[in-house]
């Protein structure tokens, strides 16, 4: 027999597990909110742009108030595009101190939030893609235990590339090996039913684009393998009766935070 | 140089490179709430102003068309493509003449030797309120109802505000200890008559109109207008400034202004800002306040003062900028405002000097322009501004919390703020009308007087050596204003540059209600020898004529005040004349010189419905005299003559005769005696439109160019 004491903690518990991405989102987004007004607030010069602002309220009541005398109306409309140039020039400092952290701390959220783990018993693909279409003859994939092929795999000469369908049978963390010759690059593959960090691609140099969307070490130089990508599920959030892509609930949510944030601390952006 | 350059450039290129080395893509497009914020409001601002621009210029034609229709009938008949009135309130036209003469007002000069320079005949009596009215409905006060500043109650003898009454909500709801206004306040304006503007703005012509007096409530019509003297502060009054002081002092000040202590508190000292009544306790007389601390530095003779989320810092002698305010009452209920700090002294004592609340133009919880949003552009486009009628504080520098200086900054501050909001009018009135009206010519002249006189009481320790040239250089700064606006009008645009009246020396007080009482006109209760304000220990059932406010004398009539016993007709009439008689012509015991030239019945300067609420006679003092402080308040004292010894050395509410305004003009006026009422009938005129027949002003005959 199960004491109703120990139903309820296991009930919120799942709860709080299923709904654990948009919670994430939900406070990740507060904090972002508060900490970017904050030092947008400490960055910028806060007088001058209540200055800008204010003088574009002004241009654009003028084309209110005068709109019977065409020539204010214009002058008003080129002053409001001035205006609006000398106020994104003020935000803009605040702007690039704010957006490297903010940068980096997307990149990882993205590795989570992202994508799914695959789940057990859920088809995907792996694709190798090589410098040239006479590599991809070589290419062959050792596979753990957990995972099987589910068909043949298909080469495509025409974008270099091999694609295997797969299949795990267990949740784990999986290494597949691509071999090219005497050479393996290993790449990562998680199944799971939690939240996980993930990268759905290895990648040979190209540092800008491994940094934004890898999370895996490169691919040695000397290999003939460019990339070798997983094919993970997008994930989409539940969140106020919508699904949403995590980045659109984090920009909305976010931006509802900051404003809260910045009318009760008084900060102009 | 190049280094300089490089260096200048740095954090632009520094941002492109980031930029462009963190280029986003997918998700990272998104740089947090700050980015989204600047880019969401730049579109949305931009998105707002193409759309109002759009409509703009879509409906432009028809509504041109419209325009053309009516302007048909305006501008068919028109003289003048644009009239730029600007009023100089109390300018002197002696004066003027005799700093023209000196070469110290080369601007005046050139409109004198190229177009019109004459006296303008001003109002009986002689007061802004009245002349301003005269001035923008051309009419005399028995059609526009206004003689004073104040008026009295015919109930109680008390007296109100002539312009304009602010009363509460027509209804309210009791819940418990709350009475919750339903509603918002009802205002009425009690100035009568049409002001030309809004014949013009009917017509087609835009009109921009800048603080006259007399515009509070502001009236619909189709231009804009800033309302002048008569607005209120946040408490309903015409200025009453606070002293925050450290010394203790039963002593309340005379008027204008409020005393509260500063008590020490942790590290500094903490003080209060009075406000307006709580809203939610009706007729309890509970203020609301603002609290602020003070945290003094000596060693750098500064203080941070904390006012609210408000924290600043101020020198000793420094005004702080315009601090919002906000008077919070339960319930969310409260009333904005803003007000200036100014900090008098730190060591030994700690005294600080805040300016009367003024309606917050950007917020205004009172309406004081129309339309409502011109205030509030006004205040986007230069930052807040004094909205108080009165806005410079005699009161205070009368009362010493003010030295001469710290009144001037104020002054001159309100000033450049005024001359922002003119230049911007002319450029928004490319054709119409453009009128602006300047007070601290008279706030200036009222306050300095003692200066310029030769032996005014108020100065007389001042050695004539050592007197500042406070008149001197307002005048040169008006005639360097007019300069600028010269060079922003065309030929065809008329300016025309007037005073509501002129200026003489207030050196002697004359207590009316003291010369009524000693001639056996004003009884007091119990044969006392003197009365307190407002008429307090008078014996109306055997007074026959009193005065209050500056000019105005009234018989205790039977059947119109309430407890009156002067019969109308006969006993009235023949009440009148003996008054004026032995009124007329009233020496100074003390020099023999005349302190009255002239008592006027209303009869004889007065037409108009509104008649029955002037004085029954105007006084009109001599030259260095006015009414006494205590008489304009209903106080009856043992004295009639006494010196003025207060800094308000200067005044104009005399014989109207000697009291004249200036007319200056860029085209000749063929008008040997122009007055103040002939202004609304002429521009009605200039602009192709017909001269309503009640109007009492004669429109001028003008030359047609415009002196180059």
């Amino acid at each position: 027999m199960i004491s109703s004491g120990l139903v309820v903690p296991s009930f919120a518990s799942s709860l709080f597990r299923s709904n654990l991405p948009s919670i994430l989102v939900l406070l990740i987004s507060l904090v972002i909110g508060l900490l970017m007004v904050v030092l947008f607030r400490y960055t910028s010069d806060q007088k001058a742009i209540r200055v800008a602002k204010d003088q574009l309220k002004a241009h654009l009541l003028a084309v209110r108030l005068f709109q019977d005398q065409l020539p204010v109306v214009l002058s008003s409309y080129g002053r409001i595009v001035k205006g609006t140039g000398r106020y994104l020039q003020l935000a803009f400092k605040p702007l690039l101190l704010v957006i490297i952290p903010l940068t980096l701390l997307i990149v990882q959220l993205d590795r989570y939030l992202g994508s799914m783990p695959l789940k057990s018993g859920e088809a995907f693909l792996v694709k190798v893609r090589s410098a040239s279409p006479d590599a991809i003859d070589s290419l062959s994939l050792q596979l753990p235990p957990q995972i099987v092929t589910t068909a043949p795999p298909v080469h495509v000469p025409a974008d270099n590339e091999v694609v295997w369908r797969l299949s795990a049978q267990q949740d784990g963390q999986y290494d597949l090996k691509v071999e090219d010759g005497d050479q393996i690059v290993p790449k990562r593959v998680v199944v799971s039913s939690q939240l996980a960090r993930l990268s759905s691609i290895r990648l040979r140099g190209q540092f800008w684009e491994r940094f934004f969307v890898s999370g895996e070490p490169a691919v040695p130089e000397n290999s003939r393998i460019q990339s070798i990508t997983v094919t993970y599920p997008d994930r989409t959030i539940h969140f106020a009766w919508m699904e949403w892509n995590w980045i659109w609930l984090f920009f909305v949510l976010s931006l509802a935070a900051g404003f809260f944030f910045k009318t009760v601390l008084r900060i102009e952006i | 140089m190049i280094r300089r350059k490089l260096l200048r450039a740095l954090p632009a290129a520094i941002a492109i490179i980031g930029v462009v080395l963190l280029l986003p893509s997918r998700s990272e497009a998104y740089a947090g709430p700050g980015a989204g914020f600047a880019v969401l409001s730049s579109f949305w601002t931009l998105f707002v102003a193409f759309l109002y621009s759009l409509y703009a210029f879509f409906t432009w034609p028809f509504r041109h068309l419209v325009r053309l229709v009516r302007r048909r009938k305006a501008y068919g008949k028109a003289q003048i493509k644009r009239a730029v009135i600007l009023g100089f309130d109390g300018m002197d036209p002696e004066l003027a003449q005799r700093f023209i003469n000196q070469g110290m007002l080369p601007n005046l000069a050139k409109l004198r030797e190229q177009g019109t320079f004459q006296k303008l005949r001003t109002t009986f009596p002689a007061i802004s309120p009245v002349a301003w009215s005269t001035f923008m409905t051309g009419v005399n006060p028995g059609k526009h109802n206004i003689y004073d500043f104040l008026a009295r109650d015919l109930n109680n003898y008390l007296p109100f505000l002539s312009s304009a009454e602010i009363r509460g909500p027509k209804r309210s709801i009791k819940i418990g200890k709350y009475t919750l206004p339903l509603g918002k306040p009802r205002i009425k304006g009690m100035r009568h008559g049409t002001p030309f503007w809004h014949w013009l703005g009917k017509a087609g012509i835009f009109c921009s109109v800048i603080r006259v007096p007399v515009t509070f409530p502001p009236e619909k019509f189709p231009g804009v207008l800033l309302s002048g003297m008569c607005v209120p502060d946040l408490k309903g009054s015409q200025g009453t400034f606070c002293l925050c002081t450290t010394r203790t002092s039963s002593d309340k000040f005379r008027e204008g202004g409020v005393r509260v202590p500063i008590e020490p508190r942790r590290s500094g000292w903490q003080s209060y800002i009075p406000g307006p009544e709580d809203p939610l306790q009706d007729g309890s007389g509970r203020e609301l306040r603002v609290p602020f601390e003070i945290y003094p530095d000596t060693e750098k003779k500064q203080a941070r003062l904390s006012v609210g989320s408000e924290h600043f810092t101020i020198k000793v002698g420094e005004y702080s900028e315009w601090i919002p305010v906000k008077f919070k009452a339960e319930l969310g209920f409260g009333a904005r405002g803003i007000c200036r700090f100014y900090l008098k002294e730190l060591s030994p004592e700690v005294e600080v000097y805040v300016t009367p609340v003024n309606i917050d133009p950007g917020k205004p919880d009172l309406p004081i322009s129309h339309p409502v949003t011109y205030s509030i552009y006004l205040s986007k486009l230069f930052g807040p501004y004094a909205t108080l009628g009165l806005a410079e504080d005699t009161w205070a520098l009368n009362e010493d919390v003010l030295d001469d200086d710290a009144f001037l900054a104020q002054c001159y501050s309100n000033h450049e703020d005024r001359e922002r909001m003119l230049f911007d009018a002319l450029e928004k009135t490319q054709q119409g009308l453009c009128a602006c009206v300047f007070d601290t010519t008279d706030r200036v002249q009222h306050m300095f007087w003692r200066y310029l006189d030769e032996d005014h009481p108020a100065a007389r320790e001042v050695p004539k050596n050592r007197r500042p040239k406070v008149i001197e250089q307002l005048y040169s700064r008006m005639d360097a204003l007019i300069g600028r606006v010269m060079e922003q009008i065309d030929q065809e645009t008329l300016l025309l540059v007037v005073s509501d009246h002129g200026f003489k020396s207030f050196a002697r007080c004359v207590n009316l209600n003291a010369w009524l009482h000693q001639n056996g006109y004003l009884a007091l209760k119990d044969n006392k020898a003197e009365s307190g304000d407002w008429f307090e220990d008078v014996d109306w059932s055997r007074t026959r004529a009193y005065t209050m406010g500056l000019n105005g004398l009234y018989l205790n009539l039977k059947g119109r005040e309430r407890e009156g016993i002067v019969a109308e007709g006969a006993e009235a009439e023949a009440l009148k004349e003996e008054l004026r008689s032995k009124l007329n012509g009233l020496a100074d015991p003390a020099s023999g010189r005349i302190g009255i030239t002239g008592v006027f019945d209303c009869d004889a300067v007065y037409a108009g419905p509104y008649v029955d609420n002037a004085p029954d006679l105007i006084v009109g003092y001599g030259d260095g005299y006015r009414a006494s402080w205590d008489s304009v308040m209903g106080k009856v004292t043992g004295q009639i003559f006494e010196d003025n010894l207060k800094a308000w050395s200067g005044d104009h509410c005399i014989d109207p005769r000697l009291v004249p305004g200036v007319l200056f003009s860029n085209r000749k006026i063929a008008e040997e005696k122009p007055a103040i009422v002939d202004v609304a009938p002429t521009m009605l005129k200039l602009f192709g439109l017909a001269i309503p027949g009640h109007i009492d002003g004669k429109a001028w005959t003008m030359a047609t160019e415009t002196a180059p």
